[in-house]
């Protein structure tokens, strides 16, 4: 911590002195950043590197990585790669750090929760977003799921409904942005109802709503494009099912709704806290 | 038997037996209402399962009290004066500090799991609030060491103060805010300080308590917001936490009653259409907006209250659940069974000549019958001419009503808009239990409909799996022939589901109609007449629910259930233009358990199925506790899977946690003593046998007959008020009573046990009948004949103890009365943990059984209370 709190004052610092908006993060973010996966040293070397961030989370964000890999949490390369390259750690609180890579949900204050690992890999790896693709999200809450999408598309959106929280939330961005965190300025963000959407940027490909709600809100089935897709995490923190929502269009333009899970009907067991020895799996957290 | 009870004064003169007794029960009735306001406290502030968890586990305080009582007995018959005054002037401010201080430090159940911090939040809240509970057992213990050969009078004050003041509790929550109704125990506290140092002491205790008092008071009232610190937090993952939180948020009304804190809240922000059709976002040209507000009782919820919509808007309902039951039966006589938020009302009145609507929470009822705002939000619906008002529970107007009805509703009563992470309550849902559907079947006019809608948003699915069995062995109850021709089923996933029962079946035209509405809404049809299903599916859909809970934890998911590079899940289909699934795995086994009821092999699925999903019955009358009791071992490494499950494994908790300590205390006194003083005590071991009979059994038949209650009064709060009170106060005049025939105590007594157990086993038997018999009268004579029901063996439960105490302190067995007396409130904390479980598993009758053998097992243990102590006084000697 005491390197990120030099790093820090550095990047003030540099601020002052009116310099180019990259600060800590010493190689401005592109498209081409291809983070190691071989290995873990290799892992964290490259991205202290090129990111300048703190080789502790690095390695606990790659040991997470091979866990959520192992357990088919993360299942295509792009979302590998955003995996990898999000620093989950920037999103949670201080009294959280410790547990930033655990496979938990974690507090965020406000009665808001930032969702495990598993969840958004497994959630963002099954709407399979691609480059150039519109998303929109609704609730911004921490803004790990709208960092993790930066990394997949520079067209993201993001709703937060409550204002104190979107205000730090996007101060969270801000400050990371100045820090070199170019990547982050895909993301357009606003406190409101995320209910009605954000109808001047529709319609969208892909919609993550992460908030609880009695019925799918009309005005973002609207807002979705036809054969768009939407997830919805449905049920308690820690045993979530996503909902996953298909607009069809028929070809005499009739529109209908398909709802199904992500696993296309499959029954897949939960796995929420796997615990990681070396290079196994071995049973859960819990035992 | 004319000397006084306690010693004289230490002025010399005599004490007030009167006051003494004054002083036990309103203490007693002290520790009473705090045990109701600290679960008041966890109910509002965050959940009141760990409210019961942790006033349980403070009663313990009884036993350790006594254990230490019992090693160091001697010092604290010779300090009693000073013990009785201590502990008592120490109850007052112990639990205001207790509170404000564990206010500071709340803890979060969602994360207990994933949280190591957690648990030892939930610790201190436990060992603050156990503080107050040691302090009055300390007070209560030593009066009646002191008092022991009169025990029967000082339990009688003790008893009747218990009973008398939770119904002092219960009209203070009219007066107190849900914060400050921590001040009922206080001023309880304070009438007993005064009546006890008035009676035993003089001037100067009368002037320290003031002192004391004062500051108590002012640490609440005045402190406590002058610092900043709140009196009941909160958490910010209640649902009205979130309407606080909205820019446009108002509160527009608040009442606080038993019957929960009620608050409705205004905003932009609120969106309710439960169920609603996904297609509506396509074809309604009209959506209403700032429709709702947000009903929250005791910060739960919200429940939408729909304002009265314009008629360009109302087409919003046909794409709502509760628009079923009238596509085949327009225009219809109808009855709501539950109005809660108003919306399956709004939705009849548009459909029905005239609705009659029930509501047993007067609360609700209060707020919608006399509050201007809202009747002017919701177009004075409940003054509606069209409409009737039933002010209580449905199911028993419906069951004693001539009147007839096309349309019976049933609509997501008792249910808030989200699902909250608070999860399942264990409590008792009377109005989806088989025999409740049976009466909303026989209340039908012929061709009448009855529609049903739940929840649909477990997965794998499990309260929709036990209503579709209990409406299909409800009709089979009442002697439908052709059940398969009866139903039509519909759910949306993770949605809602819809059951609608047709008497005398239905019809060609009815089935086309509601199959052709499912397919426009893209609903799921579940069931209906000459539905196919294939069984083939069956095995692959069962172990799949089963392998997805009990997975192998140490092994990676396999291939061939996992996704994996080649074939990713979820956008694959849609990104490669493959058709979605027609169906998915929970609407499947909703098919298959249909299918199983109509051919009647559903035991055999249910049996298979990962959860129980057997049907609702008055004797079990629960959605929770889906897990099966031998899988409970298996699912301790996975709890975040069934986080909605936790109030029910929270019980198992309590009764592990309770066993420990309670062992422990019964242990400690015996490690410390056993040579010594127990040696010469024969009759030890069915001491402790009589004792834990007894604790059990007074707190499981309390326990169970209040969950039994909730049948004829239709609400767990006032059914909790008039058994506490019944049966205390009838146990307190059998203690009372008891006295006249301690000397015939080895011939009487035996019968009087062997009625209570006889009793007790016929009660479980039939209490069905009478209940539901007292379920038609007016209010207040329910309450009058519910009391009457529970006083023949209340009365009789108040003889075995003060018997057996007096019996143990005549024999000058004194180290024993005090054990026993530890022994008695261990087991009262490990009966009250047994009763939801012995009720889930095996049914409330179950309860009713297991107290009365507890009953017959202490007979032939009573032998053993009553041996004499080699060289002490023998039974007849003791009599002199």
């Amino acid at each position: 911590m005491k390197r990120r709190t030099f790093l820090i004052g550095a990047a003030s610092a540099c601020l002052e002195a009116s310099l180019p908006a990259f600060a800590d993060t010493p190689q401005a973010y592109s498209w081409d950043l291809s983070p190691p996966t071989d290995s873990r040293e290799a892992f964290v070397k490259w991205a202290v590197k090129t990111r300048g961030e703190d080789p502790k989370y690095l390695a606990e964000r790659f040991d997470r990585y091979r866990i959520l890999v192992a357990n088919r949490d993360l299942w295509n390369d792009a979302n590998k790669r955003a995996f990898l390259l999000t620093p989950r750690e920037e999103f949670c609180l201080k009294r959280n750090l410790g547990r930033a890579y655990d496979n938990a949900f974690l507090d965020i204050g406000y009665g808001v929760t930032i969702s495990g690992p598993h969840v958004v890999g497994r959630m963002t790896s099954s709407i399979d977003v691609k480059k150039g693709e519109k998303v929109l999200e609704i609730g911004t809450g921490s803004g790990y799921q709208s960092a993790y999408l930066s990394h997949l598309t520079d067209k993201v959106w993001t709703i937060e409904i409550i204002k104190p929280l979107a205000e730090r939330t996007r101060g969270v961005y801000d400050d990371l942005i100045k820090r070199g965190y170019n990547e982050f300025n895909a993301i357009s963000t606003k406190n409101a109802d995320g209910y009605f959407g954000w109808q001047e940027a529709a319609p969208f490909d892909k919609i993550i709503v992460t908030c609880g709600i009695d019925h799918i809100p009309p005005p973002l089935l609207q807002q979705l494009k036809p054969n768009g897709i939407m997830v919805i995490p449905v049920g308690p923190p820690g045993a979530q099912h996503i909902l996953k929502v298909v607009k069809q269009q028929a070809s005499d333009g009739t529109i209908t709704v398909a709802r199904s899970d992500i696993y296309n009907g499959r029954i897949v067991p939960f796995v929420p806290f796997t615990k990681l020895e070396g290079d196994k799996i071995v049973g859960t957290h819990n035992k | 038997m004319s000397s006084a009870i306690l010693p004289k004064r230490s002025d010399g003169r005599k004490t007030s037996d009167l006051l003494v007794y004054f002083g036990v029960g309103f203490e007693a009735g002290a520790v009473i209402a705090l045990q109701i306001a600290i679960m008041r406290i966890f109910s509002i502030g965050s959940w009141a399962h760990f409210g019961s968890l942790v006033v349980s586990l403070a009663m313990l305080g009884f036993g350790l009290m006594s254990t230490i009582m019992c090693i160091a007995k001697d010092w604290f018959a010779r300090h009693w004066r000073l013990v009785c005054g201590a502990a008592l002037l120490s109850f007052g401010p112990l639990a205001i500090a207790a509170n404000l201080i564990a206010q500071q430090v709340p803890f979060n159940a969602i994360f207990l799991v994933s949280d190591p911090n957690q648990k030892w939040r939930l610790l201190a809240n436990f060992l603050l609030y156990f503080t107050p509970f040691l302090a009055g057992a300390a007070f209560l213990g030593s009066v009646f060491l002191q008092a022991r050969t009169r025990f029967n009078r000082v339990y009688f004050a003790d008893l009747l103060g218990s009973g008398l003041c939770g119904l002092v509790v219960l009209a203070a929550m009219y007066v107190f805010a849900p914060q400050d109704l921590i001040l009922a125990p206080l001023l309880l506290w304070l009438a007993a300080g005064i009546a006890w140092f008035f009676a035993v002491e003089g001037k100067r205790a009368l002037a320290a308590l003031g002192l004391v008092a004062l500051v108590a008071f002012s640490a609440h009232l005045w402190l406590a917001p002058a610092l900043g610190l709140a009196k009941l937090a909160v958490s910010d993952y209640k649902g009205v936490a979130y309407a606080r939180k909205f820019p446009d948020s108002q509160r527009v009304y608040a009442r606080n009653s038993p019957f929960g804190y009620l608050e409705i809240y205004a905003s932009s922000y609120l969106h309710f259409a439960p169920g609603l059709s996904d297609n509506a976002a396509f074809n309604l040209k009209e959506f209403p907006v700032n429709a709702y507000e947000g009903l929250y009782i005791d910060g739960d919820g919200p429940s939408g209250i729909i304002r009265t919509l314009p008629a360009s808007q109302t087409d919003y309902y046909f794409y709502l659940p509760m628009i079923y039951p009238y596509l085949v039966k327009p225009n219809a006589d109808t009855f709501v069974v539950q109005f809660g938020g108003g919306l399956s009302t709004a939705v009849a009145l548009t459909r029905s000549k005239h609705v009659t609507i029930a509501e047993s929470n007067p609360a609700i009822l209060h707020a919608f019958l006399n509050d201007r705002g809202l009747r002017s939000f919701t177009g004075d619906i409940l003054h509606d001419p069209r409409v009737t008002v039933v002010g209580y529970e449905g199911r028993l107007y419906l069951a004693h009503t001539p009147q007839r009805y096309d349309v019976i509703d049933l609509s997501l009563a008792d249910s808030t808009g989200l699902s909250s992470p608070g999860g399942f309550a264990i409590v008792e849902k009377f109005a989806y239990t088989r025999e409740a559907i049976e009466t909303y079947m026989r209340a039908l006019k012929p061709g009448g409909v009855l529609a049903v809608t739940l929840w649909n948003k477990e997965e794998p699915p499990k309260s929709v799996l036990k209503l579709y069995a209990t409406m299909v062995s409800a009709a089979r109850a009442n002697g439908d022939q052709d059940v398969a021709q009866e139903f039509f089923a519909t759910s949306c996933y993770l949605s809602t589901a819809t059951v609608l029962y047709k008497k005398g079946g239905l019809d060609a035209a009815d089935i086309a109609l509601l199959r052709k509405h499912t397919a426009a809404m893209s609903f799921d049809a579940i069931y209906y007449p000459g539905f196919q299903y294939d069984e083939k599916q069956t095995d692959k859909v069962l172990d799949g629910f089963r392998s997805q809970i009990f997975f192998d934890a140490s092994k990676p998911p396999a291939d061939d259930v996992a996704p994996d590079a080649s074939a990713p899940p979820g956008a694959s289909g849609a990104e490669q233009g493959e058709p979605a699934p027609a169906v998915v795995p929970a609407v499947t086994m909703g098919q298959l358990a249909w299918h199983a009821l109509i051919n009647g092999n559903f035991d055999d699925i249910a049996k298979r199925y990962v959860f129980d999903a057997r049907p609702l019955t008055n004797d079990r009358p629960y959605f929770a506790a889906y897990i099966k009791p031998l899988d409970l071992p298996r699912i301790l490494d996975r709890l975040e899977l069934v986080q909605d499950e936790w109030g029910y494994l929270l019980l198992w908790a309590t009764l592990g946690v309770a066993g420990l300590c309670a062992s422990t205390l019964i242990v400690l006194p015996v490690v410390f003593g056993w040579r010594t003083v127990f040696s010469a005590t024969p009759g030890k071991l069915r001491t402790i046998l009589y004792f834990a009979c007894l604790g059990a059994g007074y707190i499981m038949v309390e326990v169970g007959l209040i969950a039994e209650f909730v049948q004829a009064l239709s609400n767990a709060t006032v059914s909790a008020a008039i058994l506490i009170t019944g049966m205390l106060v009838a146990s307190g005049l059998g203690s009372l009573t008891s006295e006249r025939f301690f000397p015939s105590a080895p011939k009487t007594l035996p019968k009087i046990l062997a009625a209570i157990g006889l009793l007790l086993v016929a009660y479980g038997l039939l209490i069905h009948a009478p209940l539901d018999f007292i379920g038609m009268f007016p209010y207040g004579a329910r309450l009058f004949f519910c009391f009457l029901l529970i006083f023949p063996p209340a009365f009789l439960m108040g003889f075995p103890m003060p018997t057996a105490m007096g019996a143990l302190a005549r024999l000058e067995k004194d180290h024993m009365f005090l054990w026993a007396w530890g022994i008695n409130g261990c087991f009262s904390v490990i009966g009250a943990a047994l009763v939801p479980l012995v009720g889930t598993s095996f049914g409330l009758s179950a309860v009713l059984y297991a107290s009365g053998a507890a009953y017959l097992v202490a007979i032939p243990a009573f032998f053993g209370v009553i041996l004499p102590v080699a060289g002490k006084r023998t039974w007849n000697e003791a009599q002199v």
